[in-house]
């Protein structure tokens, strides 16, 4: 069994609004870099589907060579390998040939797993892509992933419930955050041993864009109006509360 | 432009979506998935019973073609997101997710970076295809039910085992005016009592950040946030939530934002209109007792 997970580095996530800054459109580059925030997720899934059924796990990232520091993470939390697409555009078209292209070099990739959207453009969109271009099927918000010689069986957590899909063959499945899939943090051993595990590094290759035209690029403004109340007489506090609130006819 | 919807059988999803196809000047047709009687008067309207968005793509991407439809509305639910990529490149269809405003000139904004930063596009190329952001347009009232033809099916990879409702426990997050949401300051599952309690005096959905559903103390589908549930209360209270971006462009809708943090920082105090700076197992009991005494 060999499973692919694919891991993209971003600008920090957790940068307050109040501290986000634009260059050309996009997050200043002082932000420190780091693994999306579901992309862990679904290394976390992987190395547990890999300790449960053996298999190799194989972390591809579309980047450049300065994120391979941050993606030994991936390999230090249980990965085998790291294969990195350079390339430095933010199509998602573009990126999804690109993994494609690296899934098709390697050749015997089972399944293939992504975070359920990326941190930095929030689309949730290349995964649905790239399966339409492997021609292989696309589940989305997976949370628990069973294998059983050739068929997968996968729940997915939706808007309004749960749901038990099954499938043969290859898939792109996109992985959602449960309390099981929380990402391992690596111990130091791990980490070490990350530093001598094998990188690629492919060359990119070009690719049609998506032929929509980005107009611009703002911060939205947002006004603070926050009214603190007094700490006083909390229950007092309470009361002036629920007697604001109904007010100015919110309750 | 000649539109599609292709979504569930539920009236307020198809509600916002034909509000869209209205602000770019069409009456959609759709396709439903699952059931033949769709809320509302459409032109053309088919249905599938295979309810998996994997074994729809091909005959969708026919549909479209030989319908000659110019843009396809989906939710940017579940559902939205697994047709929308494998649909945009059978189509060879541009494909922009999360749309939050749309305008008549074809020009559609999204968030991104957490919704730290907002996008627009300019939508010059057919067929297009754009998800959108739930409780972001008012949806369109349906007037009557069409029945739906069948749409041939095609080939199915993916087999539906079995599936589960969530089972909501008091008021839906999708209809509730007031939201209470407890975050990982709340410190254990067992706190969340305290407020399913004020919660029910206050006829409140029940919520939660997503750091409380990683630790376990919340079900997923409680989950509020830009990828959990978009809600859009009167009320929103925030308990021991810290307000990450994430969060935020969950509750981005929301009228009155109500915050209750120990942390003085917290950046959920940006967005609040009330906040209170205390334990929230001080703030909470007098807040159930002043309820009470009403």
């Amino acid at each position: 069994m060999h499973i692919a997970v694919l891991a993209k580095v971003v600008p920090d996530y957790e940068v307050p609004a109040s501290d986000f800054e634009l260059t050309d459109g996009r997050a200043h580059s002082r932000y420190k870099r780091m693994i999306g925030l579901y992309d862990e997720n679904a290394i976390e899934t992987a190395v547990q589907l890999k300790e449960k059924n053996g298999a190799t796990l194989t972390i591809i990232s579309y980047g450049s060579t300065n994120d391979i520091a941050v993606l030994r993470k991936a390999i230090a939390m249980g990965g085998d390998a790291l294969y990195l697409v350079m390339g430095d555009s933010d199509d998602p078209y573009v990126i999804a040939a690109n993994l494609k292209m690296a899934i098709e070099k390697l050749g015997d990739v089972d399944l293939v797993l992504a975070g359920q959207q990326s941190a930095d453009m929030d689309r949730g969109l290349v995964h649905g892509l790239l399966a339409g271009m492997l021609d292989t099927p696309f589940i989305s918000q997976v949370s628990h992933i069973n294998a059983d010689s050739d068929q997968w069986t996968v729940s997915q957590i939706h808007e309004d419930g749960t749901r038990e899909l099954s499938f043969t063959g290859k898939a792109v499945l996109s992985i959602t955050s449960i309390p099981e899939n929380v990402p391992r943090i690596p111990v130091v051993r791990a980490i070490f041993a990350a530093k001598k595990k094998p990188v690629e590094k492919i060359e990119g290759i070009a690719a049609e864009p998506m032929t929509v035209e980005q107009k611009s690029v703002e911060i939205p403004t947002v006004e603070s109006v926050c009214e603190f109340l007094p700490l006083d007489d909390i229950a007092e506090t309470s009361k002036i509360l629920l007697s604001k609130l109904r007010e100015e006819r919110y309750l | 432009m000649k539109t599609l919807i292709i979504e569930v059988v539920d009236a307020k999803r198809i509600g916002e979506l034909v509000t869209v196809a209205r602000i770019f000047g069409d009456t959609p047709d759709i396709l439903a998935l699952g059931a033949d009687q769709i809320p509302g008067t459409f032109g053309k309207a088919y249905f599938t019973d295979d309810t998996v968005p994997a074994n729809l793509i091909d005959g969708a991407a026919k549909l479209i073609q030989q319908e000659g439809y110019e843009l396809v509305l989906l939710s940017a639910t579940t559902v939205g997101t697994e047709i929308a990529g494998p649909l945009s490149v059978r189509l060879g269809a541009p494909v922009l997710t999360e749309v939050i405003e749309a305008s008549a000139d074809k020009t559609v904004t999204r968030p991104i970076y957490g919704g730290k930063a907002v996008a627009t596009f300019s939508l010059s190329q057919t067929p297009a295809i754009l998800t959108i952001r739930r409780k972001y347009f008012e949806p369109a009232t349906a007037e009557g039910t069409t029945t739906a033809e069948a749409l041939a099916a095609e080939t199915a990879p993916v087999t539906l085992v079995s599936e589960k409702a969530t089972e909501v426990k008091g008021i839906p997050l999708e209809d509730a005016e007031v939201i209470i949401s407890g975050g990982r300051g709340l410190g254990a599952e067992e706190n969340f009592t305290m407020i399913r309690e004020i919660a029910d005096l206050l006829k409140a959905g029940v919520g939660a950040s997503r750091g409380a559903v990683d630790e376990g103390w919340a079900d997923p589908s409680m989950q509020i946030g830009q990828t959990g549930n978009i809600v859009a209360p009167s009320v929103y209270f925030a308990v021991g939530i810290s307000g990450a971006s994430q969060h935020l462009a969950g509750i981005a809708n929301a009228k009155c934002v109500v915050a209750v943090n120990k942390d003085e920082d917290a950046n959920i105090f940006k967005r609040a209109r009330f906040g209170i700076v205390e334990d929230y197992k001080k703030v909470i009991p007098t807040l159930i007792q002043a309820l009470k005494e009403e």
